[in-house]
């Protein structure tokens, strides 16, 4: 799971250019969106993509994004549960 | 045409590697240094705490520096100057990685940021947003910088405007290949005419 | 200075016709352009837009095959402007040329046969200004979603201060490509079926593609509306998402309706794309400006989101609206679906109609209003 949430964090930090932070960086339990690290409406369209491209797992319901997208650890237990 | 008499009052020019400020070197790259490592060591030199600057592509990071400078140099900028912009290449930069990813065989993927990038004037909206700019936005293509038009069209623009005179104008030509960008500032209290004749050797490098 | 811009002729090409008259008969009608479209040149699935089929005209192209399908739709709209009025092609003439993406459906495509370059704008606005011969070069204007509307401006702002200038076509146009439907879709931006603009169940565009133009001129002549004001301000909020106290369109507005005279518009022909955040966004700037009591319609409904051309196409149908005392529905609309109500337009009615109102906003944050009178 760990590994997960490792290769999570990497693929954010280049899928979204968030230049300055490192893996070491991002907190498993962090709110990704609003007051946590601050991402926003593009940001959650790239993690769609991402879902995607790389588990295979496609996204089409905001409502659910919302839910999924809240921390890197609901993200790897989503990806968990649906990947293909 | 009404006579104007509308001043520069502050440029910015960046010249394959070479950064300078009202005729001041501010930053200077290897000639060889990509385009993207080129603009993100200016981006630290300039000290500023951005984040999303790194989501932006080399078109918009270059006139962010070049908008953050002149700003540096002349004061804050006013909520209602315009911007009137105008290149060869458009959002060239992003129009090649998106269409690279959209007909990659076997798996295409659209990014929604690369595709957001993928017109010239979100520069504009880019600036408008760090320098809370409420004002009007043009983007012109042309061939090459032509103040035979810019500078007519810029004083037109300033002779309308209701309360401060200004406007950030310039040519903002970026490529992998290239990077020729002149930007500046005018308005009724610079040190340089805003004329064509000025405009033509700030753009040749007279001023060096 | 001289004050006064006129509009004195215009055309559209649209999957509704080849002709303003045919366009607005259409409208008039409750025609749609919007249909179901399977192209996977375009996309992957299946997508509700409005496609021009240019076939049958082609051979009104002189040389065609040396010009791409989005030069020669423009080269057509050009012709029938010119044709109906006679338009001399000198150094008082100015030509604005308004698009998004021009050419750009050619970047990567392996069945492109032209060369690479022509996806510049100013090679493919060169290559439409030597087909007629124009005397100065073209103007090409490339600013999201309100470059028709903008390039109206600009032509209203170079005739007014530039006495080289007696008149001035302004003509914008887009066409679909996957390179433009793969990034709305990206955007999870794409109604699955036809669009509802202002509706409750609204659920995104769809993309169409048109061509249309205006002529201005600084004289009058009998038939011609008047440029009464036109405003144009960014949000400074984001550069996908409109802000969500409408701001710059708000400001737009107000600076649109001030230099008309503080006058109230007959109608307003809004952006209404039908995506959940530009129509709440409209909703508001509306509210704030006390215009929520306007008729008002999107045409998006009709002919799909047109991107570069639609700030003139809808322009030129709603001088059309003016000139038959008609105000043409919303179609799609049936349930309020922004948090301030509009007086959403549904049927066909016959008033009689002096000004209106046409808005767009666009990615990047950019916003305009423009304000136009009958004489």
């Amino acid at each position: 799971m760990s590994e997960l949430t490792q290769e999570l964090k990497a693929k954010i930090i280049a899928q979204l250019n968030l230049e300055d932070l490192t893996v070491a960086d991002l907190d498993d339990h962090t709110p990704l969106f609003g007051d946590g690290l601050g991402l926003d409406s593009i940001d959650a369209l790239e993690l769609i993509v991402m879902l995607d491209k790389s588990y295979g797992i496609k996204l089409s319901d905001p409502k659910e994004g919302r839910k999924v997208f809240e921390t890197i650890q609901t993200m790897a237990d989503f990806i968990e549960a649906n990947r293909t | 045409m009404e006579k104007q008499n509308y001043t520069i009052r502050s440029y910015c020019s960046i010249r394959d590697r070479s950064i300078r400020v009202n005729g001041n070197n501010f930053f200077d790259a290897d000639p060889s240094a990509p385009l993207g490592d080129f603009l993100k060591s200016a981006y630290r030199k300039l000290g500023v705490d951005y984040p999303k600057f790194h989501k932006m592509d080399g078109l918009c990071k270059a006139i962010f520096i070049a908008a953050e400078l002149i700003t540096r140099e002349s004061g804050p900028y006013e909520q209602h100057m315009a911007l009137l912009f105008a290149n060869r290449s458009s959002s060239y930069l992003s129009d090649n990685r998106h269409a690279n990813d959209v007909f990659m065989p076997g798996n295409p993927v659209a990014s929604p940021s690369t595709f957001v990038y993928t017109l010239p004037n979100i520069a504009m909206g880019e600036i408008s947003i760090r320098h809370q700019l409420q004002s009007e936005n043009v983007f012109f293509i042309f061939d090459s910088y032509l103040p035979e038009f810019l500078v007519p069209y810029a004083n037109a623009t300033l002779d309308s405007q209701r309360f401060e005179r200004s406007a950030l104008c310039g040519w903002t030509e970026v490529t992998e290949e290239t990077c020729d960008l002149l930007l500046y500032r005018i308005g009724a209290s610079g040190y340089l005419p805003h004329s064509i004749a000025q405009l033509e050797r700030l753009y040749n490098k007279e001023d060096e | 200075m001289r004050d006064e811009v006129y509009i004195v002729g215009d055309q559209v090409i649209s999957p509704l016709g080849m002709s303003s008259e045919s366009n607005f008969r259409a409208l008039q009608s409750g025609h749609t352009a919007i249909a179901a479209v399977m192209d996977a040149h375009l996309c992957n699935h299946t997508i509700h837009a409005a496609r021009i089929d240019e076939t049958p005209w082609n051979h009104l192209v002189k040389d065609a095959s040396h010009y791409t399908r989005l030069e020669r739709l423009f080269i057509l709209v050009l012709q029938r402007l010119i044709d109906a009025h006679n338009i001399p092609m000198d150094k008082e003439t100015l030509v604005i040329l308004s698009t998004t993406k021009g050419n750009i459906g050619l970047l990567g495509d392996p069945r492109s046969t032209f060369p690479r370059d022509r996806t510049n704008l100013t090679a493919m606005a060169e290559v439409i200004r030597r087909y007629f011969g124009f005397e100065n070069p073209f103007i090409p204007i490339s600013n999201a979603c309100i470059s028709g509307s903008l390039a109206i401006s600009v032509a209203r702002r170079l005739l007014r201060y530039d006495s080289r200038y007696k008149r001035a076509i302004v003509v914008g146009g887009d066409e679909l490509s996957k390179f433009i439907v793969s990034g709305f879709d990206a955007f999870q931006a794409l109604a699955d079926g036809p669009c509802r603009p202002f509706d409750r169940d609204r659920k995104g565009l769809n993309l169409g593609e048109a061509f249309a133009a205006v002529y201005l001129s600084t004289t009058p002549v009998r038939g011609a509306v008047k440029l009464m004001g036109i405003g144009s301000f960014n949000d400074a909020n984001h550069i996908s998402g409109p802000s969500r106290t409408g701001e710059g369109l708000y400001l737009s507005i107000r600076e649109a309706m001030r230099e008309a005279g503080d006058i109230t518009p007959d109608f307003i022909s809004a952006h209404g794309t039908a995506t959940l955040y530009n129509d709440e966004m409209e909703a508001i700037a509306f509210q704030r400006c006390s215009l929520s009591a306007v008729p008002l319609h999107s045409l998006k409904g009709y002919f799909g989101h047109t991107l570069g051309a639609c700030g003139l196409l809808e322009t030129v149908m709603a001088i059309h609206s003016l000139k038959n005392n008609e105000l043409i529905p919303s179609l799609g609309f049936a349930h309020q679906g922004t948090s301030h109500a509009l007086n959403i337009i549904t049927q066909p009615t016959k008033r009689p109609l002096n000004t209106f109102l046409k808005t767009a906003s666009g990615f990047g944050g950019c916003n305009i209003a423009t304000i136009i009178k009958k004489m």
